[in-house]
């Protein structure tokens, strides 16, 4: 079509089909209507306005501040239903009416319609507006996705009863100069910022760009007359012709910017008498093939961005289009295709004509980064641009930023939601703090402790910390939760039955003297701007004089030497910890002669392994400040796993305190506390290899849903108020003998296998067993039993444990991903397990026999039963170990890993969740009717 | 939002009375073509292409054929041909069988609203039937009218007379043409053209204009449209999946525009305001995956909605994602980058971490604290980020998104942000940035 109309002649010049009865407005525009005949008389001090829709979403934030900028020009506004609000402002009320009529009646006069109106009602607003207001001249339409249908009519109307129209989906207008702004929104909320006070008039197509030309204008020194956004619908009523004839008449505009886009027709013939500086962006859009942002952007052959590009050199005799590197100008004018070339083609115009800028420049456009992260991924110096500090204000509201300890998340009903830990459906690949649960098991079991609190995993050295620390308060001698955790195990409770009773003690009480360290760390070292943690130079002189200004010493500090807070400090030291913190603590005890005591020692221990995370605010300060009791009920659930009768006041299962805290990984205190020994490596490897890979099965499993209901029951909203050691009751109360006992069932069917083999060393691979005959074997005999279940109509036979997979099944032959990176991961560490090599006999077995239709995987199930297997097949059959113990052991390494993920949903739920938030509603929930 | 063609012209054309030529389907018996081919002589044979598909004639895509075997054969070629404009491919599906429609003059018209005149208006000749951007201005006339009162014949007549048109035609299109604009006003057209009306004699030897060809685009901001009864899937295949989501939450409040400029980028930039939709684009060229506008003051709901249908589109394949705006009039920044951050952390949390860099550059009320809870949320994703205020000159900050993208890309950027994300290198998607696809 649009080719078509470049065929056309041009033939407006009788239009008299349509104008006949149209008035006479300014003398300029023969043909159709237009009161204009100045900028200067756009947005005057005089124009009282009257805003249609006033108290909706939009208008409600805008108008007040139009107000206030202008001195108060807005007397009404009309919102159907309504009537009797009012708006408020800083300089007062706007009185609100139902429709305009009313607000008439009421005694208001205005002559300027500001429409807020929904685009199906813009043409009935319009219309009403212009029949019963006759003082009316003025309509500025912010409305977007106005109809063409309702445009055509809104045209005609007010072409026929006089009315000057702006817009639709535009900004208004604003008149810097008269300190005016009417309709829309131009400079935001501080219009001032943007709107300075000079001689360059502003006509956009781009309400945005309104605003941001004026910004940029100003790193050349010049201010605005007048900035007018005009909109970009098909139907632009006041549009480039009007704003020139307007420019051309206002005294005080010594130039004029002119963002157009493509699309119409509107500015091919202009012409100006006073310099112009053009920016055509767009040449990309002929391309689309419908209008993306503004409606009437949507270009054809001869109203493209390359057409308007010419149609403007033309008028400014240019060849070329305007940049830093070739400055061709006129005095007439510059075209440029980039809004940032504006100030400098608008100065380069300006110097032909000899006029000097309004103001001496403020600031320019080159980058300046305001805020960064790099996260260490190596950027090129190059691009590595670091923050400056930005310009006023924002620098002092981003310095205040930087003043919030930690992060703040936005709460939401975490029912069945979690931002710790998710099973990817297609892998059954969980992940806990976005590390997946086989890249847990790479990692030491403290390690994923201290990574599931504070979401990152600890260096070497904050490792070393974490071990001297839990293993300080494993030994749970003498402790009523050792005791209620014995009473609980002599009355025959599984072993989560036995956990809860003794963690339901170490209540808030306990963990208070360590918080309050925190608090009084965060306070000293808050705003310390520490790098490395680690760092032992680290001037922490103030810091100590203000503790003790402050009398922050004595929550540190203990008149009494305590002998766990020495012992661990003597750890620290065999260990080589470094740590601030710690350092801190004792520069402070040694220059008041008093001592460190445990609870600080906790405190600042959690301090270094949080601190940087909460520094980068991937952490809270609520997390922070809840470390110290997790890390007590970390060390209290390995250690009431154990028989009070092994726990003596100076030693745990035999190995010294001080030893354990010395030389002991919290890993191999853990095994200790199982299996009895110190592992081997190759043991330590399968253990940690088991913890890790059981940690976490998304928030859907039954002991997140304990603990994340726990949580939620206390009231997350309200985190000083969430008992941790009731949600980790929550966590074991969802354990039982179906979940987390179950892991026996396999291993009762291994040993079964295994039993009359005489095997003596599952990690030895020269075991002379042909496990391919013992699978077949068992294989044969297993289709029998089935062949005869199944004739017997006993559908619930017995399944053969950990093969065949929901998802991983249907190929010929299957494998479980997860029991695959274990198994290359055992090879790569040459690790043997004898268990595991007989389950991958049996599936083959199962196959060949026609017992399965194709291999089945070996699933993750089996990975866990064969190592746990393998760490206990010696003492089993040596007999120290009872069938009942064994069971025990398996259920509770299965808690132990559990409490990796169980502490991070705790602290996930307590910081995101709201309160009550994983009840079900009602109707959600089914009755299936009475016995 | 175009329709080409008789098929679904002739129902749109049947609502307002407007003579059109016969149209009979593709699955017509050959008994129902011989008895068209005994009434007009001659059978235009055209394939069904949805949406506005042009120069079909010129492409050798209309069959002309005067038997019943011709007509078959015509119908298997065309049925499902391919035809390309600029960079744009369709796919026919389907044919029509048009009665041929002898007559002396062929008749071009169309109504549109011009952006010289602001006002509706009637372009015509009776030189039609060709290609009409061929005519010289000397054949064709143009006018607006008054859309309060509608097309009127006056307008057309003195249209005609200024092209020394023929008595004989003016009357019966006075009389006919009026029609159009009832379609057009009423049913929510942004433009109808009818080329060629061909102007066939009736019984009594007068002319009657018949409608030979059929072409409308709709106005997506008038729901009238919809009176039309047309099926819901006619405009489908105008619009990706992706646009066609992000198209649902179309209202009045926020703008929801998108257009896929290359699904092979590697830059998604997230834009706000037109202006700045037209000069990110423009800058970002071939490693831009979208153009995009969601300026205007969306709600949180609605640019969380947004953000994640983008996430779900375009972060897989993207290096960079961009945000990108001026200086907000009205916009707030706190609640869109919110949202949008919220949707990136529920992007992750389901799909697992991606290996991104977020270049921000943004002014506008609530800036700081909408920067501030954006890098927070980034922070904790471990995504890495350049944020940089309005008084960066936008190109300036789009250049250097730029520039990330290229190091991701080309310098094991993309490995070595995954590195520090926990992603193994099996888990990065490659995008290969191509020439728009």
């Amino acid at each position: 079509m649009s080719s078509v109309k470049e065929a056309l002649p041009k033939l407006l010049e009788n239009n008299s089909e349509r104008n006949n009865s149209v008035p006479q407005g300014i003398a300029a525009f023969k043909d159709s209507y237009v009161g204009i005949n100045s900028l200067a008389e756009l947005a005057t001090s005089e124009d009282r306005v009257c805003v249609l829709n006033i108290l909706g979403g939009e208008s409600r934030t805008v108008t007040p501040i139009s107000h206030v900028y202008s001195g108060g020009n807005i007397v009404c506004g009309t919102m159907p239903g309504r009537s009797g609000s009012v708006m408020k402002t800083k300089i007062g009320d706007i009185p609100v009416y139902n429709n305009i009529s009313e607000a008439l009646e009421a005694g208001h006069k205005f002559n300027v319609a500001v429409v807020y109106v929904p685009p199906a009602g813009v043409k009935d607003s319009v219309i009403e507006a212009v029949r019963i207001n006759p003082d009316l001249n003025k309509i500025v339409i912010l409305t977007e996705k106005i109809s063409l249908h309702s445009s055509r009519i809104i045209r005609q109307f007010c072409q026929l009863r006089g009315i000057d129209v702006f817009g639709g989906n535009c900004l208004g207008l604003g008149d810097a100069l008269n300190h005016v702004r009417i309709g829309g929104a131009l400079g935001g909320n501080a219009p001032e910022e943007s709107m300075v006070p000079g001689s360059i008039a502003i006509y956009s197509n781009s309400g945005n760009f309104t605003t941001t030309i004026a910004t940029y204008l100003q790193t050349a020194g010049w201010g605005t007359s007048v900035s007018f956004s005009s909109g970009k619908d098909i139907y632009i009523h006041f549009a480039a012709e009007e704003f020139t004839n307007a420019f051309h008449n206002d005294e005080r505009s010594k130039a004029a910017i002119m963002y157009i886009e493509p699309g119409g027709y509107y500015e091919r013939d202009l012409e100006f008498e006073k310099p112009v500086v053009c920016c055509i962006v767009g040449r990309w859009k002929s391309n689309m093939t419908g209008a993306c942002g503004h409606a009437g952007a949507i270009a054809g052959a001869g109203d493209n961005a390359i057409e308007k590009e010419k149609w403007f050199m033309k008028k400014f005799g240019v060849k070329s289009i305007f940049t830093p590197d070739n400055p061709e100008c006129t005095k007439k004018g510059a075209l440029v295709t980039n809004i940032a070339h504006i100030p400098e083609a608008m100065s380069a115009v300006m110097k032909k004509n000899s006029v000097e800028p309004d103001f001496e420049p403020k600031g320019d456009l080159s980058l300046k980064c305001w805020l960064a992260s790099s996260n260490d991924v190596g950027l090129p110096k190059e691009l590595d641009v670091q923050p400056e500090e930005a310009i006023a204000p924002y620098n002092e509201q981003i310095e205040n930023l930087s003043k919030q300890i930690g992060a703040v998340l936005p709460r939401q009903a975490m029912k069945d939601t979690s931002g710790a830990s998710m099973m990817d459906p297609k892998t059954q690949v969980s992940r806990l703090n976005g590390t997946s649960v086989l890249d847990c098991s790479t990692r030491t079991f403290e390690e994923n402790l201290v990574m599931a609190l504070t979401r990152e995993y600890p260096d070497s050295n904050g490792r070393e910390l974490a071990n001297v620390v839990l293993n300080a308060f494993v030994n749970q001698n003498g402790t009523p939760q050792l005791a209620a955790a014995q009473a609980a195990r002599e009355a025959e409770n599984s072993p989560n039955t036995v956990l809860s009773s003794s963690l339901a003690i170490l209540g808030p009480k306990s963990a208070l003297p360590a918080r309050k360290a925190v608090d009084a760390f965060v306070e000293l070292f808050g705003y310390a701007k520490i790098k490395d943690v680690s760092n032992e130079s680290f001037d922490v002189s103030s810091q100590l004089s203000k503790a003790q200004k402050d009398e922050l010493d004595k929550i540190f500090l203990s008149e009494k030497e305590s002998p766990r807070a020495k012992q661990m400090e003597k750890a620290l030291k065999s260990r080589n910890v470094k740590s601030i913190f710690i350092s801190f603590l004792q520069e402070l005890a040694k220059k008041t002669g008093t001592f460190v005591n445990e609870d600080s020692l906790l405190a600042a221990a959690s301090c270094h392994l949080a601190w940087m995370p909460l520094m980068k605010k991937g952490l809270t300060l609520t997390t922070l400040r809840n470390i110290p009791w997790h890390l007590q009920i970390y060390s209290a659930m390995i250690g009431c796993s154990v028989e009070s009768s092994e726990q003596t006041k100076e030693a745990f299962r035999g190995v010294d305190n001080q030893e354990l805290m010395d030389s002991w990984s919290f890993t191999e205190t853990a095994y200790l506390a199982q299996i009895g020994q110190r592992p081997k490596a190759n043991e330590l490897l399968d253990f940690s290899i088991l913890l890790g890979l059981v940690s976490t099965n998304g928030p859907g499993t039954i002991t997140a849903q304990g603990a994340k209901g726990a949580v939620s029951a206390d009231g997350s909203e309200v985190s000083e108020r969430v008992q941790i050691n009731k949600a980790y009751v929550g966590f074991l109360t969802h354990a039982g003998y179906a979940h987390g006992g179950n892991g026996y069932e396999a291993m009762e069917f291994l040993i079964n296998q295994f039993r009359k083999t005489n095997l003596d060393n599952p990690d030895n691979a020269k075991h002379n067993l042909d496990l391919e005959a013992m699978a077949m074997d068992y294989a044969k005999e297993y289709k029998i039993y089935k062949t005869d279940a199944k004739a017997k109509g006993n559908l619930s036979y017995a399944k053969i444990p950990c093969v065949n997979h929901p998802v991983f099944k249907g190929e010929d032959v299957n494998y479980d991903p997860r029991e695959v990176f274990v198994k290359d991961l055992f090879a790569e560490k040459k690790s043997y397990n004898i268990f595991l090599e007989f389950y991958h006999e049996l599936v083959n077995a199962l196959y060949k026999t026609g017992v399965s239709r194709n291999v089945y995987c070996v699933n993750i199930d089996a990975v866990i039963a064969t190592i746990l297997l393998k760490m206990l097949w010696r003492p089993f059959m040596e007999g120290s170990f009872s069938e009942k113990a064994l069971e025990t052991a398996a259920f509770s390494v299965f808690l132990y890993a559990r409490m990796i993920g169980s502490a991070a949903e705790i602290e996930d739920h307590i910081n995101r969740g709201r309160n009550m938030d994983t009840r079900t509603a009602a109707s959600k929930c089914k009755f299936v009717g009475q016995i | 939002m175009q329709i080409t063609g008789m098929y679904w012209g002739e129902k749109l054309l049947k609502y307002v009375d407007f003579p059109c030529a016969e149209v009979l389907k593709a699955d017509s018996s050959s008994d129902e073509l011989r008895a068209l081919l005994d009434r007009c002589g001659s059978i235009f044979v055209k394939p069904i292409f949805k949406g506005g598909v042009g120069k079909k004639g010129k492409s050798g895509l209309i069959g002309h054929v005067n038997n019943v075997h011709d007509a078959l054969k015509e119908k298997e070629r065309l049925y499902f041909a391919k035809h390309e404009v600029g960079n744009q491919k369709f796919n026919s599906n389907g044919v029509t069988f048009e009665g041929s429609v002898p007559a002396k003059y062929e008749i071009y018209v169309s109504i549109t609203d011009d952006t010289r005149f602001r006002a509706p208006t009637l372009t015509i000749s009776h030189h039609g039937g060709v290609d009409i951007e061929a005519q010289g201005s000397d054949k064709l006339a143009s006018a607006p009218f008054d859309p309060l009162t509608g097309l009127n014949g006056f307008v057309i007549s003195n249209l005609l007379n200024k092209l020394n048109a023929p008595n004989e035609i003016i009357s019966p299109l006075v009389q006919n043409l009026p029609k159009l604009w009832d379609l057009f006003h009423n049913y929510g057209m942004s433009m109808i053209e009818l080329n060629p009306i061909r102007m066939m004699p009736n019984k009594k030897g007068r002319l009657v204009p018949v409608a030979c060809d059929f072409k409308c685009s709709f106005d997506q901001d008038d729901p009238s449209w919809k009176r039309l009864n047309l099926p819901a899937d006619l405009f489908t295949t105008e619009l990706s999946n992706f646009e066609r989501e992000v198209n649902e939450l179309r209202t009045y409040q926020g703008q929801s525009d998108v257009f896929v400029t290359n699904n092979k980028g590697s830059v998604t930039a997230m834009t706000f305001g037109g202006g700045a939709s037209s000069l990110v684009t423009e800058l970002l060229g071939d490693v831009g995956t979208i153009s995009s506008d969601f300026g205007g003051n969306p709600p949180y709901e609605k640019m969380r909605k947004i953000s994640s249908i983008v996430y779900k589109y375009w972060l897989e394949q993207s290096n960079v994602l961009f945000i990108i705006g001026g200086k907000a009039n009205n916009t707030d920044i706190y609640e869109t980058f919110r949202a949008m951050g919220d949707a990136l952390r529920d992007y992750f949390n389901t799909h697992g971490p991606k290996p991104i860099f977020v270049v921000v550059g943004r002014g506008g009320p609530n800036l700081v604290r909408g920067l501030g809870t954006l890098g927070e949320t980034l922070d904790n994703l471990k995504v890495p980020y350049r944020m940089f205020g309005y008084d960066s000159s936008m190109s300036t900050v789009i250049d250097y998104a730029k520039d990330i993208d290229n190091w991701m890309e080309n310098e094991g950027g993309k490995e070595s942000i995954a590195k520090t994300m926990g992603i193994q290198p099996e888990n990065i998607a490659v995008s290969k940035p191509s020439k728009c696809a």
